[in-house]
């Protein structure tokens, strides 16, 4: 199993204590018909606060459906996960929900806007759903617009946005209920190359400020981005390294301290 | 989760497909619009009969020979016909005597309408009845002109009228009527008084009328048919004594048996307005089945057109499951949109049922009134009809799986 790149030197705690995720022997198993189908075949991650992953494979693989356990849409037909310390693998669908709205930011590939409502509704979203009051939701999501830099486009409806804009406005949704990870599932598919750029810089930007990134791509030059690549392959981890980012990063980290 | 935002999204629904959200709320509209215009016509129907009733007066009856009852239908009539016998004189006489509560009782005896002749002009259809002197006690209309009977009329057989302003108007226009002679049926009477205008009832003018003293009426008609005897109560709580006091006198009178029917009618403004209620009402309980039958139509267009928009909306519900809406939020919110949707046709129906109001109260003679009951329960049905034919979408959207719902065609 691959180390943290961050992993704090401290005294060993609960299991998932640093972890963001922790995953262990993640089975799912799909009926179809009469036969069973395992998408995953016991997979065991584990990834810290502030890094910034990439999970990568061949469709089919089994990525995807790890992407949805990941991100709390779909339950593990065995096994346990651990999102931020709590067994999220245990959960039923409203606690998932819960779980979504206050621990998940997702950032699509077709940018999931609603096409109806403003930019700045569409960032309010998963704020009517924490509950949080008119008037504060109005602010915090004027204040993830702002990091995405997209304030002055705030009563734009996304068909009058482009489509960095767009994305920009779904990273700003992502952000706006301070989550645990932002997970992005191929960010970049439906961008010109320079545009990809741009919202790259921008995930980059998240993770030093301090946000845990996981990337789920199938494009080797969009997971260069990240400092660590887990390859899925037949529904378990393949492969599990750094990528020569995440070496320099790790090389630029002064010495872990107590 | 939020009311607000869910009536914005339902609201923003409807502007955004007008043609379809009018179609959708068609049968909302329909029904509630005739409940609310059936409640208000209804409504103001009794209104009116109740105003014009209340004409007779609120502390007299009638003593005639048959019962409103008895007119309720064929087999009814014939039967009383066969059992009651006429109002006489000399049942008039006898009350007179032996009545110890009536104030009054006035006499009055019908003609068929007939031509009236005066001056150089005529006029057809003219109610005429032979009254007592103290009919004026008990009429709705007042002396507007001379005078009425006196009991030396009465006992001199003399020929004089007392008649209603359309005779006056049409036989001596701009003329002052009194000491006048008009022409009945071969006959001169001097017109010594005129009435009062009372107006019409359903379109039936009350002023056109020509009274002479009872007994020149008899004179010149013969005493045979029915007398109609008002009688005057000394006030409304002594009304149903006094009912009680006519009925035993004149079934003693009469010399029925205890378990034998009444020979004669009592008709008091009550029996006419409970007559009335039950015509009324079940006018009102039909047309209420209509609009209920509307109501279902108009539901089952609802779920018909929510079931289209939850599948035309799965990724918008895949989104708001995937930033942490709950089974619970969608479903609320797909179910408000829904109540939204019909309480919108239901606020719609209730405008059109008021401009009906509005033009047949000016087109017609009935005070229409929209009772507010008649509004809020309107509303209210069509909220909760859109509720209820919101279950089935709202939980069809509320148990959509996410990761399905996301790969939706958007």
């Amino acid at each position: 199993m691959a180390t943290s790149i961050l992993d704090h030197s401290s005294p060993q705690a609960a299991p998932g204590a640093h972890s963001i995720i922790r995953t262990a022997d993640l089975w799912k198993i799909y009926e179809m018909g009469d036969q069973q189908v395992a998408a995953l075949r016991g997979v065991t991650v584990d990834i810290a606060r502030n890094e910034y992953v990439a999970i990568m494979g061949p469709s089919g693989s089994g990525k995807s459906t790890l992407m949805n356990l990941i991100g709390c849409l779909d339950s593990p037909s065995r096994g346990q996960y651990w999102l931020n310390g709590q067994l999220v693998s245990a959960m039923d669908d409203d606690q998932l929900a819960h779980i979504r709205n206050h621990e998940i930011g997702f950032v699509f590939q077709t940018f999931n806007l609603l096409a109806r409502a403003s930019a700045l509704h569409n960032v309010e979203l998963p704020l009517i759903y924490a509950g949080v009051p008119p008037a504060e939701r109005a602010a915090r999501a004027l204040e993830a617009l702002q990091k995405v830099d997209l304030e002055p486009r705030k009563d734009h409806k996304p068909n009058e946005l482009s489509g960095g804009q767009r994305q920009r406005v779904a990273i700003a949704r992502a952000l706006v209920n301070r989550p645990s990870i932002i997970l992005a599932d191929e960010p970049t598919g439906n961008l010109d190359s320079t545009t990809s750029n741009e919202i790259m810089g921008l995930l980059d930007r998240l993770w030093e400020q301090g946000n845990t990134i996981v990337l789920v791509t199938h494009e080797h030059d969009i997971s260069e981005y990240a400092h660590r690549v887990i390859y899925i392959r037949d529904g378990k981890v393949d492969r599990d390294h750094l990528t020569a980012r995440g070496e320099r990063v790790l090389a630029a980290k002064p010495a872990a301290t107590p | 989760m939020n009311l607000k935002e869910s009536i914005l999204v339902a609201l923003e629904t409807l502007r955004s497909h007008k043609l379809r959200s009018f179609l959708t709320l068609l049968g909302v509209i329909v029904s509630v619009c005739t409940l609310v215009a059936v409640v208000s016509l209804v409504q103001g129907m009794n209104q009116y009969v109740s105003d014009k009733i209340g004409h007779l007066g609120s502390n007299t009856f009638l003593l005639s020979q048959f019962s409103i009852e008895d007119h309720t239908d064929q087999e009814r009539f014939m039967e009383a016909r066969k059992r009651n016998k006429e109002i006489r004189l000399e049942d008039l006489q006898y009350l007179q005597e032996a009545a110890s509560l009536p104030e009054q009782l006035a006499a009055s005896m019908g003609h068929a309408p007939i031509e009236v002749k005066g001056g150089t002009r005529s006029l057809e259809d003219v109610n005429l009845a032979g009254v007592t002197a103290n009919t004026l006690r008990v009429a709705a209309f007042e002396v507007g002109q001379g005078r009425y009977f006196t009991p030396t009329d009465e006992q001199h057989r003399s020929n004089v009228a007392f008649v209603g302003p359309d005779v006056t108007r049409e036989l001596f226009p701009g003329t002052d009527p009194v000491g006048k002679s008009i022409n009945v049926d071969g006959r001169d009477y001097t017109i010594v008084g005129v009435a009062t205008a009372l107006g019409n009832v359903f379109g039936q003018s009350q002023d056109n009328f020509v009274q002479v003293p009872l007994a020149t009426f008899r004179k010149m008609y013969g005493t045979e048919g029915s007398l109609q005897i008002n009688v005057l109560a000394r006030s409304v709580t002594l009304l149903p004594v006094t009912e009680d006091e006519i009925r035993m006198l004149m079934r003693a009178h009469r010399h029925l048996h205890y378990n034998d029917k009444d020979t004669f009618g009592i008709i008091s403004s009550d029996t006419v307005m409970q007559l009335w209620n039950n015509l009324t009402g079940a006018i009102a309980a039909v047309m209420v089945g209509v609009s209920a039958v509307f109501l279902v139509v108009g539901g089952i267009v609802i779920m018909n057109i929510m079931l289209a928009a939850v599948s035309e909306r799965t990724r918008e519900i895949g989104i708001r499951k995937a930033l942490g809406a709950r089974r619970k939020d969608v479903l609320w919110q797909f179910l408000i949109e829904s109540a939204v949707i019909s309480t919108v046709g239901g606020l719609l129906g209730i405008l059109v049922a008021f401009i009906f109001t509005l033009v047949a109260g000016a087109l017609t003679p009935i005070p229409f009134s929209m009772p507010i009951t008649a509004v809020i329960v309107a509303v209210l049905v069509s909220t909760i009809v859109g509720l209820f034919f919101g279950i089935y979408p709202a939980s069809k959207a509320a148990k959509l799986d996410p990761i399905v719902a996301l790969r939706a065609e958007a």
